[in-house]
């Protein structure tokens, strides 16, 4: 299986800078967008296999990235880490066809369990 | 509850939510700040860094200390999203058990043991979840304030020949059980407690051989 290609979307900086570089020291690459227009733009430019996107981030929230990215690339296997999404966002998130949806804090090891299932899941 | 009153509910509602969240960030980035720099230890060699232990033992009481602020934000944002959809279906259960985390420091500060007893298949109703929680706090803030110095109080939710009702027993107080049941209906918070029942569509009562405030509720309410 070639190498995965991981992008970590949320607007706090250390929390998503912190995280991956936690990810590195255990093997996984990542790159790293501090919002949902950013997220869109890598996109555009180099196809993630699995993204892990935060909810609640100013302008443009996770459900819309989550919902744009499913319709224009459908094949990315997005996990939701939210810090306090209602059930309802729960809810909605799994209609758009979310992978998983965690809550922060989330273990590491735990994370990294998640996201690669989420890619043995996208072949 | 009159509009401005629900109003004002939401609004605090939903501003101490939004604030949950921040809180809740903050803790994500120390969680992972304190993840990285145990990463860090983990192939340091013992040699090169002699106070690893001391590192790791201090890393460790920070790790137990998120956690614990994280369980105190997920308590306040549920509490907090309470008055999102009145009225809307509980499960008593939970309400119990939320209720028992919400006003544990306060049952701690008179040396009271909070607890909720739970009953063994969800006891759900349609109900207004701010004016009952309000109903179990009050419940359990007559009990403590009669209570000079010691004892335990449980929460009893339960269904029974259809009546829903959640039980607040006590027992071991200081002073004696029966002195404070004999005090409850003449506090001064009991006449508050009836007008939260009653708008809950229930009343409250006494049962002086089990120990209990009883707060009898329908199974719905439809405004």
């Amino acid at each position: 299986m070639k190498e995965m290609k991981l992008l970590l979307v949320d607007d706090e900086e250390e929390f998503v800078k912190t995280l991956s570089e936690r990810l590195e020291m255990r093997h996984i690459q990542s790159d790293v967008a501090l919002s949902g227009k950013e997220a869109l733009k890598t996109m555009d430019e180099d196809i993630p296999d699995v993204m892990v996107l935060d909810l609640k981030m100013p302008v443009m929230d996770g459900m819309e990235v989550l919902r744009l990215t499913k319709k224009a690339y459908p094949g990315v296997q997005i996990i939701m880490l939210t810090g306090h999404g209602s059930e309802k966002d729960e809810e909605e998130a799994r209609r758009l066809g979310v992978f998983e949806y965690l809550h922060k804090p989330v273990e590491i090891e735990n994370l990294m369990q998640i996201v690669t299932k989420a890619y043995k899941n996208k072949f | 509850m009159n509009k401005c009153a629900e109003k004002e509910v939401a609004f605090f509602g939903k501003i101490t939510a939004g604030i949950t969240h921040e809180i809740n960030n903050v803790l994500a980035i120390i969680k992972e700040s304190s993840g990285l720099l145990e990463d860090i230890l983990a192939i340091t060699e013992e040699d090169a860094f002699p106070h690893k232990d001391r590192f790791k033992k201090i890393l460790n009481r920070i790790s137990g200390q998120i956690q614990r602020g994280n369980d105190i934000t997920t308590n306040l944002n549920r509490f907090a999203h309470s008055p999102d959809y009145s009225p809307a279906s509980v499960d008593l259960n939970e309400v119990a058990e939320q209720m028992v985390l919400l006003a544990s420091r306060f049952a701690r500060l008179k040396n009271v043991i909070l607890k909720a007893g739970h009953h063994d298949e969800s006891v759900i109703i349609k109900t207004h979840p701010v004016a009952l929680q309000m109903a179990l706090f009050e419940s359990i803030e007559i009990i403590l304030d009669l209570i000079t110095s010691r004892g335990k109080i449980i929460l009893f939710p339960r269904k029974t020949d259809n009546q829903y009702v959640v039980g607040v027993h006590f027992e071991d107080t200081t002073p004696d059980d029966i002195v404070i049941m004999q005090s409850i209906s003449s506090c001064d918070r009991w006449e508050s407690l009836e007008k939260t029942m009653v708008y809950l569509g229930g009343t409250a009562e006494t049962d002086d051989s089990a120990l209990e405030i009883l707060l009898y509720l329908p199974n719905s309410i439809d405004k």
